[in-house]
């Protein structure tokens, strides 16, 4: 399993690079994963997804279909893809701290 | 539980596993075991021997070799007699099982380059599909395969879509291009009965990317079709193909026939995903054991005929950018969609690079038969897709198309990996990008549109057109039709003589074929466009076999102005020329008027 290192500690993540464990999860990983995924600074936008992602995640177990997403967040579709370029799935998702998406993603 | 063979222990699992492969072998599959000599033609071929020198288990004949010594053992007389001496082997443990899922799932994405690069014509993708299927009856496979193939089972779709979510997302689509449109008539029509085209997708255009549906249904939207997207029976992917499963495969598949066949529809059209095209189109009958009573098609024919026939025009100009199209193993290799695709980025983009090796030969793009669900080969993944990342690199291109979905997330991981910094895309977003969307759209069924053309004679008067065929029978029918509509006619039967009559006549239009012998049509249009004094002379290519057209796409000169298919009826013939004349305003003036 490797890990992933961000200011001095680690966590596992799977070879896709998406963390092993939920809970391990903080705000400061967050940060450090989006830096992997072409965001360098986190905004009031980019948190607002990622905290809808996790509330979701946490409640249902799965993540949210886009639709939800941005209904929830307020957020037009577009938008989201100039937040995240690498996508919801593989982007938003992954600095949520989800697993990767089941499937053709 | 265990068995006993003779005097070794054998697993419950490994026994059922060897049940299944007997009641699976047919001839394909036996001709392939048999019919290997070793001669190492498949070895190169492969992206991950190329990646991992000097390792012989990423060989395709070695990792063949490890189902085919089973089938020796248990099947061919002589590993039942002389097992030592043609290294006959059997499974015995449930380790031996995770063995050969490493291979059949680890070390190959069933791409089928060695298949075709196989003098005896062995077809190790399809026994080592065969070999994963052996493994998921006794639930041996990754997790993400089984996760996925759980939820196309249970849900019928493989993202766990639920229908509610589904249709409120295409509702929400419908909306915004509404929006776009300005234009309240644009729907995503639900359950249409007897709709020209049913249109499927991939859950993830739902699920994560719905930018793909609204592009799609903006394209059907202007080009006036008469389509519908099923409320059930949508997901056109199957992971019956990547798992082996022949009953998933056919659950999958009979879902959708059985929502066309519920609507009437005439026609399925599939988006832009190669595994899913395959099963649907190709594969899915046999596993579903049906007969089929519609026609099936790729997205990506459907918008080449959509501006081929005039129902939708489109500004190159949108899509300036360097681009240059990786062929999806499933669509090119193993369902021939070679040239469409190619023919639609000419029509759409205005700088095409083509990729080496490309069509058949293409490579995969590594994230081929299910490999992107399973992460724990992710590492091997990207260490094999070096090769792809040689191969993007090499095109000088900003952007590479694809017309599948799984290819756009194995590209995107490769590029991200090896730092290319290129865009991934698919056909369906450059098409709605060059879209040209008229102050107000106007709908009209092509066949009126053809009949108009044709009615509107004398149109052609002071044009010179210059026919080049070497069948008479065509020569006089395109001179016929052609002349009636007043155009001045000269006519050349092989290719030194249409390059002289072309420069010394200077016509309007050629019309050229590509097959014919001697100087082939590709060497004619070269010709014609290195040389100043008809370079600028436009050019219809005429074919009658659509892989000849490599003859013309793979020249570095500007392609030609339009293709035209054979047969070839009088309407086609003339939207074509006339759309290449660009007569078709003064055509629409004229029509106006006489109303």
């Amino acid at each position: 399993m490797p890990d992933f290192e961000y200011n001095g500690k680690t966590v596992s993540v799977d070879e896709d690079g998406f963390i092993e464990d939920p809970d391990v999860w903080n705000e400061e990983l967050a940060a450090a994963l989006a830096k992997g995924e072409g965001v360098d600074a986190l905004t009031d936008e980019h948190w607002n997804i990622v905290n809808y992602l996790r509330n979701y995640y946490q409640q249902f177990g799965i993540a949210p279909m886009v639709r939800k997403l941005c209904k929830e967040t307020k957020t037009p579709l577009k938008r989201v893809y100039e937040l995240f370029p690498s996508g919801p799935a593989k982007g938003a998702c992954k600095v949520a701290g989800l697993p990767k998406p089941t499937g053709c993603v | 539980m265990s068995v006993q063979t003779n005097g070794k222990q054998r697993s419950h699992k490994a026994e059922m596993a060897l049940k299944r492969m007997k009641s699976k072998l047919n001839r394909q599959v036996v001709g392939s075991l048999v019919g290997c000599v070793h001669c190492g033609m498949c070895t190169d071929s492969c992206h991950y021997v190329q990646t991992n020198p000097g390792d012989v288990t990423y060989a395709p004949a070695w990792k063949a070799d490890r189902l085919r010594k089973i089938f020796k053992r248990e099947i061919d007389w002589t590993g039942r007699v002389f097992p030592w001496w043609v290294g006959a082997k059997s499974v015995f443990s449930d380790e031996d099982l995770e063995e050969l899922k490493d291979i059949a799932f680890g070390k190959c994405t069933n791409c089928r380059r060695c298949t075709i690069n196989c003098p005896m014509g062995v077809d190790f993708a399809t026994f080592n599909r065969m070999l994963r299927g052996m493994l998921v009856s006794v639930g041996v496979m990754p997790e993400g395969v089984a996760v996925v193939s759980k939820d196309q089972w249970e849900i019928g779709n493989q993202m766990g879509v639920l229908k509610e979510d589904y249709l409120d997302t295409l509702e929400w689509m419908a909306d915004e291009m509404q929006i776009e449109l300005d234009d309240e008539s644009a729907q995503i029509p639900i359950d249409k009965k007897n709709a020209n085209v049913v249109y499927s997708i991939n859950p993830r255009e739902v699920k994560y990317d719905p930018r793909t549906i609204s592009d799609a249904a903006k394209i059907f939207h202007m080009a006036g079709e008469d389509w519908t997207m099923p409320s059930e029976g949508w997901d056109m992917t199957n992971f019956g193909l990547f798992s082996g499963d022949d009953d998933l495969g056919g659950a999958v598949a009979g879902m959708l026939y059985d929502k066309v066949i519920e609507l009437k529809g005439k026609k399925l059209v599939i988006s832009e995903c190669g595994h899913g095209y395959r099963s649907t189109r190709c594969e899915g009958p046999n596993w579903a054991k049906k007969d089929v009573p519609f026609e099936m098609e790729s997205s990506v024919i459907t918008m080449l005929n959509y501006i081929k026939e005039g129902r939708i025009k489109v500004d190159k100009s949108r899509n300036p950018q360097p681009v240059t199209f990786h062929d999806s193993c499933n669509n090119a290799r193993s369902c021939g969609l070679f040239e469409e695709p190619r023919e639609l980025l000419q029509l759409v983009c205005e700088d095409f690079r083509e990729m080496y090796p490309n069509r058949a030969e293409n490579y995969c793009c590594t994230g081929g038969g299910g490999a992107m669900s399973m992460s724990e080969y992710a590492g091997r993944r990207l260490k094999s897709a070096k090769v792809k990342a040689d191969q993007l690199k090499a095109t000088g291109a900003e952007v590479v198309v694809t017309s599948c979905h799984n290819c756009v997330d194995g590209l995107s991981d490769c590029i991200k990996h090896y730092e290319l910094g290129m865009e991934v895309t698919q056909l369906v977003n450059l098409v709605a990008n060059a879209l040209v969307i008229p102050e107000k759209p106007v709908v009209v069924p092509v066949e009126k549109e053809a009949e108009k053309v044709v009615a509107h004679a004398e149109s052609l008067v002071n044009r010179t057109i210059l026919i080049v065929d070497d069948e008479p029978d065509i020569l006089t029918f395109f001179s016929t039709v052609l002349e009636d509509n007043g155009a001045r006619i000269l006519t050349a039967t092989d290719g030194e003589e249409a390059v002289e009559l072309a420069m010394r006549e200077q016509p309007d239009l050629i019309t050229l074929d590509i097959n014919m012998p001697g100087k082939d049509g590709g060497w004619v249009f070269s010709r014609l466009r290195e040389e100043k004094a008809t370079s600028q002379i436009p050019v219809c290519i005429i074919s009658g076999k659509p892989e000849l057209r490599r003859l013309i796409y793979e020249r570095s000169v500007p392609p030609p102005e339009g293709y035209v298919d054979k047969p070839v009826d009088e309407a086609m013939l003339m939207r074509n020329v006339r759309k290449i004349l660009d007569l078709s305003k003064r055509d629409q003036t004229h029509s106006v008027e006489s109303n």
